[in-house]
């Protein structure tokens, strides 16, 4: 997919979550994050459990009210105070995958009223027979059968179900959809379809996605650009092949080293490096600073200056 | 090598209201002294149900042990009562569970948890298996352990927990330890921290390992030798070496295949169609056929044998009859474990 790198889709700056956790103590979970994400792009948000990945995703949807800063879609504030119709709107226009997909459909309903809710509630099919025809078509599209469509979700395996949640994103034709660790509840053999899958649905229908994902050799596959996150914060930013063949950022480098490979004699001579977060420069507030044209490492000036010796420039 | 344990074409069914799940169908293989051999297969393919047995540790009455032999030091643990198990488990084989937090009581002092089985087993009194447990947490990495000895488990991490849950397995050095998912609920790096830790562990104390996962990363690293099961049986089986650089069976083709490398490309992932079989009606002739490609129409008739590969490789498929037709693993499937060899060179940077 050719990616625009003009056109932005969604900017999301300087991006707060805070939850409280009793007795005046707050916790972090999104501190000031800010990134792009173009059109038509795959972007991929890594890190721990804790680092706020899935937080920054569910903030962007708006299924938590931001803290502080904003994130524009097209240009628009989505946390600006908005009418129904608005939130329609914009609703139509951004999707959501979710990690479990038998806790994410509802039990009671079957299949077809599953992924046709979309269309009610945006009255995209005029009557019934369209509503059906639409949801066979989606059905197709996501490597079901049109004969699933009366069924219900405990009918499925756990693939099929991840199936189902896609095609109920995709009703709605929308242009951005959030991907919350949409495979890491499936076997290997099943995560390769739906990565397959999800890859197909983005050339054909021109889709820009926000991946999230804890497995860095599967972000690294789908994505174009990654954005690795470490305690509430964006620590590093770059095109994929960059991120991984030239991480900055200590955490990074520890995270890349940890990942375990279906290759023996690579796992025998692999030498895992340990994040030492005491090795920072504490002298002043660490920034976001643009160390290559599109790689970003969230540093102080001092390891800045450091950073770009490592790294030859 | 010795062998320590024989597992002999165990077969294990579940009684269900629907009938019959046949979770295990014949599964036979040797475990040696100081190795560690992992047992790799999706959900549902008993790689679970296996290690379960050996430790007599099935649902019961659900679930039956329809055959086969489990040959520890030469005593079969299938004929043994519940009491003469309660002796061996714990102490000459011990488990890792998959979720630490589980596995530990949360209402009892981690001291005490270790304690229990070395004052059972070992009959020390509880001042000498309090010093034993600090002795422990240290060796498993804790730091503080006089400190931590008298913690709950909500005061430890993840990683830290299943430190714990280690130390209690490693208490009576047992000969054999039966890690079932142990890194699954964890993060890289400290995943990669609890298999340094393990591998450590074994080093020392000469521990046999068996490993059960479905992540062939964490295999690549850990073990010496793999089994790869579906549908209730072993399908492949070898060192590290002959299964992930020349791997015999479609299915592991395909688990290969499907994993991305880092230096992956725009080229699309090598996928498996469809879905595990139904154990409750396992299909007729060879169970992986109707998700293979390379099919033969015996493979709709008769289960495949293992063949032999070499000394210490072999596979069940047809595709190694001498009869059948000359297939090799497919293109792109190549290609992938020619990155892996790439990558493998550039590990030691």
């Amino acid at each position: 997919m050719i990616v625009n790198k003009t056109e932005k889709i969604l900017e999301v700056k300087h991006l707060k979550k805070y939850f409280p956790a009793g007795r005046k103590k707050i916790i972090k979970a999104v501190d000031d994050v800010s990134f792009d994400i173009y059109k038509g792009e795959t972007f991929g948000l890594v890190g721990e459990s804790g680092s706020g990945k899935s937080t920054t995703g569910q903030t962007i949807i708006r299924l938590y009210d931001a803290t502080d800063g904003e994130v524009l879609f097209h240009g628009e504030n989505v946390h600006a105070k908005k009418s129904r119709v608005e939130k329609l709107k914009f609703n139509r226009k951004m999707q959501m995958i979710f990690q479990d997909p038998s806790s994410s459909l509802n039990p009671r309903m079957t299949v077809l009223d599953i992924i046709a809710e979309g269309l009610d509630v945006h009255h995209l099919a005029k009557n019934e027979k369209e509503r059906k025809e639409r949801v066979e078509q989606l059905l197709e599209a996501v490597g079901l059968n049109k004969e699933h469509a009366t069924r219900f979700p405990h009918e499925f395996s756990g693939g099929q179900r991840q199936r189902i949640g896609i095609a109920r994103a995709l009703a709605v034709e929308p242009e951005l959809i959030i991907c919350d660790e949409p495979i890491s509840a499936l076997d290997v053999s099943i995560q390769a379809q739906v990565v397959n899958l999800l890859k197909k649905l983005q050339k054909e229908h021109g889709l820009t996605y926000l991946f999230i994902a804890h497995d860095l050799s599967m972000v690294k596959y789908i994505s174009d650009r990654i954005g690795v996150m470490h305690l509430g914060h964006m620590v590093e930013l770059a095109d994929s092949d960059e991120l991984y063949k030239n991480p900055v950022h200590p955490y990074t480098k520890s995270l890349l080293s940890a990942i375990p490979l279906p290759d023996p004699e690579y796992e025998r001579s692999r030498k895992r490096i340990t994040y030492d977060p005491s090795i920072h420069d504490t002298s002043e507030e660490p920034k976001f600073r643009e160390i290559r044209p599109h790689h970003w490492v969230r540093c102080t000036s001092k390891e800045f200056e450091q950073y770009k010796k490592e790294l030859g420039e | 090598m010795s062998k320590l344990l024989e597992v002999k074409d165990l077969s294990v069914s579940f009684n269900t209201y629907n009938g019959e799940v046949q979770a295990v169908r014949g599964v036979s293989f040797d475990l040696n002294e100081g190795e560690t051999l992992a047992i790799v297969g999706e959900s549902g393919s008993g790689k679970s149900v296996t290690s379960s047995t050996l430790m007599g540790l099935l649902p019961k009455p659900a679930g039956i042990i329809k055959s086969g032999q489990i040959l520890f030091q030469g005593e079969d643990l299938v004929k043994k009562s519940e009491k003469e198990m309660q002796k061996i488990r714990g102490k000459e084989i011990s488990m890792v569970f998959q979720d630490p937090l589980s596995s530990l009581n949360p209402t009892m002092k981690i001291g005490n948890q270790i304690i229990e089985g070395l004052i059972k087993h070992q009959g020390m009194n509880r001042a000498e298996a309090k010093k034993k447990a600090i002795e422990l947490l240290d060796q498993v990495g804790i730091p503080h352990p006089e400190i931590r000895v008298n913690q709950y488990p909500h005061q430890f991490s993840g990683g830290m927990r299943q430190r714990v849950v280690i130390a209690i397995a490693l208490a009576c050095n047992p000969k054999i330890l039966i890690a079932d998912e142990p890194t699954t609920a964890l993060d890289v790096t400290i995943q990669a921290q609890i298999l340094e830790l393990m591998k450590e562990i074994q080093r020392n104390t000469k521990t046999s390992i068996i490993f059960i996962t479905h992540d062939l990363g964490v295999v690549a690293n850990v073990a010496d030798r793999v089994a790869v099961m579906y549908a209730g049986k072993i399908v492949e089986i070898g060192t590290v070496d002959d299964v992930f650089y020349n791997p015999k069976h479609p299915y592991t083709w395909g688990l290969l295949g499907s994993m991305p490398t880092l230096d992956a490309d725009d080229e699309e992932l090598y996928t498996i169609p469809g879905t595990p079989p139904d154990m409750l009606n396992p299909p007729k002739g060879d169970a992986f056929a109707p998700r293979n490609e390379f099919a033969l129409e015996i493979d709709a008739v008769m289960e495949p044998p293992m063949f032999k590969v070499s000394d210490t490789h072999y596979a069940a498929t047809w595709l190694l009859h001498k009869n059948a037709p000359k297939i090799e693993m497919p293109e792109s499937v190549r290609r992938r474990i020619e990155g892996f060899a790439k990558t493998g060179k550039k590990g030691g940077e």
